[in-house]
């Protein structure tokens, strides 16, 4: 798997905060900690804030990156920053609600 | 008297193409999250 097929395959995942994971809004962005892992992660930008915060309402990555309006141009970035919080398991995959 | 004749430095110009690369070497190194160490730091406030 090259890096355009893992790019493309975070894209058209659904993710979401992982339910230990607390998230304090800072001037700069937002602080994110793992209550499990103990983990401390900079949000860095009010973006990727808003939209980490918005995809829990979104379908895929690619959905919410579109409706926060963020510019395409800027998509490899917030790849890598949601791959980081994956690893760090900051976030994790979320499974479409099963319908009934 | 020597004249000198004035050169326009190519270099000194920023193309539009040449700063849009500029900017999309920005946004491609853009570090958007960062993770801190805490270890070792039980009692610190």
């Amino acid at each position: 798997m090259n890096a355009d097929t893992a790019s493309n395959a975070l894209l058209d995942q659904r993710l979401a905060l992982h339910p230990q994971v607390a998230l304090r809004p800072e001037p700069f962005g937002a602080l994110a900690y793992h209550y499990g892992n103990r983990k401390l992660i900079f949000l860095k930008h009010p973006d990727v804030v808003r939209v980490v915060q918005a995809l829990a309402e979104g379908d895929t990555l690619a959905d919410t990156l579109l409706a926060c309006d963020i510019d395409p141009a800027r998509w490899p970035s917030f790849e890598r920053a949601l791959t980081a919080l994956t690893e760090s398991e900051m976030l994790h995959e979320r499974h479409q609600d099963a319908p009934g | 008297m020597e004249e000198t004749t004035a050169t326009f430095d190519d270099a000194a110009v920023t193309s539009p193409s040449s700063a849009d690369a500029v900017t999309d070497e920005l946004l491609d190194d853009e570090l958007l999250v960062e993770e801190i160490s805490i270890d070792g730091m039980c009692g610190v406030y």
